[in-house]
């Protein structure tokens, strides 16, 4: 139809120029238009008296418009308008005909699979036709490019694994850079597994003013998909922990149906959950906690159960890695006096493996008794006042225990433990804590999470009782059932508090896990944490957590599990003297590895002088050894690019040295999965397909309309080009324009009574 | 003569009921101790804190059972049942000595906790004297029983001789029917938590000032025992052959030596110490 009104295909009008080729210059048409308005004024202005008086009105300003666009129609016909348009040259141009050949072009999302709707769209008619005006180039694109002699090779090609179309691209524009390309046509789902085609890559085309029309196939939304989007885990954990894996997914035609959330260590089914599907398309979060188990590598999988029809079961599962550490956590507990809590807390810990409790307990004014030491002389001249020996611990708890009793050396050395060494510092309540004890005007009060009242006698031995926030009903520190609800439920049956403190307000960034209620009702914060420099703190607001063994029957693990969630917070997190790190642990169809390595010396401060290598062990007899060399931006920072060749599990281990010394080891894993990027975001990426084609000149197809193809793609600036005139005055639509004009003035004139 | 008879009639009951009260009282006495010019007025000079009601972190309590033959009985010296033998001068004067000697938060005086009833979970440390004559219910052993497995202590003392032994064990196989009991050695913790007591003696009752002996009964070596739990901690502290609450409750009294008073102090304080911190 509009090939029909305009003559030219549109891709004329929206690549030419408009141009007036009448001799006479574009400011005489301008004064005649002028002056044909005018005289039109004042021709009907003058004739207005005679008329009828009921078309003195707005009527006749009718009249006047119809009467100027008709004579403004032949004013600028008469001036010959004209499109003035590259073409390129027939038989001269190349054009490159793109399809991808991923995995995800293989979904039958329709009846038939996109690679095979791509391949009827060429073959039927699409291709011969381009084939009469140009030459013709077919290439195959995947994770790279591939030219094909013909469109059966595709065919007969197994599918890829993945898809880089921004590489594919790049790798196009470098190979004919000498070449007449006229146009690019790219035939692809927009599945891309690189996140995108890069700006280099589109300026690449934008200087060559190369078109890249793309196609897209695919549903852009399935029918019946559900797709598990992400899955965060911590990369490292300590053996037998508490985990909490936060799982977004979202579905398309099951809202308001059941499933399960499945996390599994091989076939071992960690943790289970029953999941209601929302709304379509709406990312739902669910956090699945589980236990990490004995140390080692693990790979560990999130699954949700296949629902009858659903078109693509491959999305419903992601994996993960987890480094899980065994190495001894230690926690250095220092305590102002005698006091059940001291007690329970050590007996709370005593089940666990990985983390031991080294504690110093004023017993009287002069004697300190200890517990939990490695050695006769740890803690034997009572709280450490060395960096080394303070350092060595990976979390430090205060009980009730005055501010003033620290000197403003180890003052400075607790502040430092948190900041720079990373170690997590847990502040208890207690008669001498917190704001009873001075900690409010000392210069440790930047590392508490709240802000202490300004008085004393903050500290009362009344029964308060307890329950979550929202922010605490699924935290792992305060998990004790699964369920976030059924949590907040089996917090409120909770024994009440022996006793509680208050202890201000929480500071902005603070989270708040758990309230108490004290007996006149008033609330106030029990367990506060934040994050501070590279360590964490936090605060228990009572001296009376005791009563959860005694007062519950004793097969009841209540105060243990919480106890011991809450220390593995304080440590887990703390980092060693070497930490090496990769930015994504998940390879997809990419091997590329980016090693970066942090390195402290004892006093943890930044080994810029380290030598620092990565021992890698892969698939197969994978081995290698990489130097990571410093990053002269960051002091102390180490890196590295690697390459993983094959799909499979790596482990590195990360050594520094400092000439014979070592200062440190750090062990990550990382995987490469090929073939499994592709079977998410499966539905087409129309974004990513029309965002190519607008930034290169080019223009996003349907299938369906794939016929106009070869008549517009004609008119590039790319390639051999010639510049055509297209002269508009012969367009069916100027003289269906001139009849509407004229006979609208007729039938208005009829209808008003002034013919 | 009417009014006569009636008025004898009156004097004689009012007689014989008099009579009874003393003989009730002098009862009692026996299984306290001696009427002396010290112990005569015992309660009048038990220690009364004003903060006596204070709360505080540790609550010494003392546990109340039932006797063998005879119930809960009264309160105080001189009134009570075999539970509260030296209650509560003894209690109160160890007190003293844990708050003076140590950073314990100790309420000043005592309190009675009762096994028919979950109240003794609110303290996680109690001591029981004269365990000869403890009975318990089957619901009144578990509930023992669970209170020392969840990490309660208790310390039992003033029992002398084979046949207390003998009865102290009846009642303490309801609670712990497969546990053994064991000697402590010098080298246990309980011993070292905060004083040294490496060495030790027997601490004998009252009845030193006035017999000279340090037994009593045929319990003529002091033993200190102790039942652990599972990862060797003892929860129940048995000090056999000897009498510290009398030690505590006459430390005053010029006529008691100073030596068993001492060590008496040391080991409940160290008792203390011992169940606040493992």
């Amino acid at each position: 139809m509009f090939e029909f009104l305009f003559k030219y295909p549109r891709a004329v009008f929206s690549k030419g120029d408009l141009v007036l080729l009448g001799a006479w210059p574009t400011w005489a048409l301008v004064i005649f238009l002028l002056a044909a308005a005018a005289g039109l004024a004042w021709l009907i202005r003058s004739r207005l008296p005679q008329a009828s008086p009921h078309i003195r009105n707005w009527k006749s300003g009718v009249i006047w418009l119809l009467q100027f666009a008709m004579a403004a129609l032949v004013l600028v016909l008469l001036w010959q308008p004209a499109i003035l348009v590259a073409e390129l040259r027939p038989q001269q141009n190349i054009i490159a005909v793109l399809v991808d050949d991923s995995r995800s072009m293989g979904i039958a999302d329709t009846g038939v699979t996109r690679e095979a709707q791509a391949v009827k769209a060429l073959e039927g008619g699409v291709l011969d036709q381009l084939q009469k005006k140009f030459q013709i180039r077919l290439y195959r694109i995947d994770g790279g490019l591939t030219r094909l002699a013909k469109l059966d090779e595709l065919k007969t090609a197994a599918p890829a694994p993945a898809t880089r179309i921004g590489d594919g691209l790049k790798q196009l524009a470098g190979e004919a850079a000498d070449l007449p390309i006229g146009a690019v046509v790219l035939l692809s789902d927009g599945a891309d597994n690189s996140g995108g085609v890069d700006l280099d890559t589109i300026s690449m085309f934008r200087s060559r003013r190369i078109p890249v029309h793309t196609v897209g196939f695919g549903l852009e939304h399935p029918a019946h998909d559900v797709e598990i989007n992400d899955a965060v885990v911590p990369p490292r954990a300590l053996a037998d922990s508490r985990l909490a894996a936060k799982v977004s997914f979202h579905q398309r035609g099951y809202a308001k149906q059941k499933s399960m959330l499945t996390v599994r260590d091989g076939d071992k089914v960690l943790a289970a959950r029953q999941i209601t599907f929302a709304p379509d398309s709406e990312t739902q979060n669910e956090t699945l906690l589980f236990n990490a188990g004995p140390a080692g590598a693990k790979t560990v999988r999130f699954t949700i159960d296949p629902l009858q029809g659903e078109e693509n079961t491959a999305n419903n599962a992601v994996a993960r890695l987890i480094n899980v550490e065994s190495s001894k956590q230690r926690i250095l507990y220092v305590e102002g006096e005698p006091r059940w809590e001291y007690k329970f807390i050590r007996r709370a810990e005593q089940d666990d493996r990985i983390v031991t409790v080294a504690s110093m307990l004023r017993t009287s004014e002069n004697k300190i008794y200890r517990q939990g030491i490695d050695d006769p002389k740890e803690l034997a001249d009572g709280f450490p006042s060395r960096v080394e020996d303070l350092f060595g611990y990976q979390a430090l708890v205060i009980g009730s225990v005055e501010v003033s009793y620290f000197t403003a050396a180890q003052k400075e050395l607790i502040q430092q433990f948190v900041d720079r060494r990373g170690g997590g510092l847990l502040l208890l309540g207690g008669r001498a804590s917190l704001g009873d004890g001075g900690w409010g005007a000392s210069s440790l009060t930047d590392l508490l999470p709240v802000v202490l009242p300004n008085k004393k006698g903050t500290f009362h031995r009344d029964p308060a009782t307890v329950e979550l926030t929202p922010a605490g009903a699924d935290s792992i520190i305060t998990q004790l059932v699964e369920d976030p609800a059924r949590n907040v439920e089996r917090w409120k049956k909770l024994p009440y508090l022996m006793d509680y403190q208050e202890v201000g307000t929480p500071k902005p960034g603070a989270v708040v896990l758990a309230e108490m209620t004290a007996p006149n009702h008033q609330k106030f914060p029990l367990l506060i944490t934040q994050n501070y420099g590279r360590g964490r703190t936090a605060v228990l607001a009572t001296g009376g957590t005791w009563r959860w063994q005694m007062s519950q029957p004793l097969e009841d693990q209540t105060h243990e599990e919480f106890w011991q969630q809450l220390l593995r917070w304080l440590v887990t997190d703390t980092p060693g003297r070497v930490v090496a790190s990769v930015p994504n642990q998940m390879l997809f169809d990419d091997g590329r590895v980016h090693f970066s390595a942090d390195v402290r010396d004892k006093n943890y401060l930044p080994a810029a002088d380290a030598k620092v290598e990565a021992h890698v062990l892969g698939p197969g007899s994978t081995a290698a050894q990489i130097e990571l060399s410093p990053n002269p931006n960051a002091p102390g920072t180490f890196q590295a690019d690697w390459s993983a060749d094959q799909p499979g599990s790596y482990l590195a281990e990360v050594v520094a040295t400092r000439g014979a010394e070592e200062v440190g080891r750090d062990v990550l894993n990382f995987a490469r999965m090929d073939g499994v990027a592709e079977n998410f975001h499966t539905e087409q990426n129309r974004e990513l397909l029309e965002k190519l084609s607008a930034q290169t000149g080019g223009t996003y197809w349907k299938p369906q309309d794939l016929s106009r193809l070869p008549s517009e793609i004609s008119y590039s600036d790319a390639g051999i080009t010639v510049r055509d005139t297209k002269d508009l005055w012969n367009m069916p639509a100027v003289f269906l324009l001139i009849l509407l004009l004229r006979s609208s003035e007729w039938l208005l004139r009829r209808k008003w009574g002034v013919v | 003569m009417r009014l006569l008879a009636r008025i004898a009639v009156l004097l004689l009951l009012a007689g014989v009921g008099t009579g009874l009260l003393a003989l009730q009282r002098g009862g009692s006495q026996r299984g306290g101790s001696q009427d002396d010019e010290y112990g005569s007025a015992r309660e009048a000079r038990t220690y009364s804190p004003d903060d006596e009601n204070s709360r505080s972190e540790y609550t010494w309590s003392r546990l109340r059972y039932t006797a063998a033959g005879g119930g809960y009985g009264g309160y105080g010296y001189g009134r009570g049942g075999n539970w509260a033998r030296d209650y509560p001068k003894a209690d109160r004067q160890f007190l003293i000595a844990l708050r003076r000697l140590t950073r314990i938060k100790a309420r000043p005086t005592e309190q009675v906790v009762d096994l028919d009833s979950d109240e003794i979970f609110n303290y996680p440390w109690v001591y029981a004297v004269q365990a000869q004559t403890w009975t318990f219910t089957d619901v009144e052993a578990k509930r023992l029983r669970e209170y020392l497995l969840k990490g309660g202590f208790l310390m039992v003392d003033d029992f002398h001789g084979a046949s207390d032994w003998e009865r102290f064990m009846s009642g303490m196989l309801m609670v712990f029917p497969d546990r053994p009991v064991e000697d402590l050695t010098d080298k246990d913790e309980m011993f070292h938590v905060l004083y040294d007591l490496s060495e030790r003696f027997q601490i004998p009752g009252e009845q030193y000032v006035y017999t000279g002996r340090t037994y009593e009964k045929d319990g003529y070596v002091a033993a200190w025992r102790g039942i652990r739990d599972d990862r060797g901690r003892v929860m129940v502290a048995i000090c056999y052959n000897m009498h510290l609450g009398d030690a505590w409750e006459w430390a005053d009294d010029p006529r008691y030596p100073e030596k068993f008073a001492s060590l008496a102090f040391r080991i409940g304080i160290n008792y203390v110490m011992y169940g606040m911190t493992h």
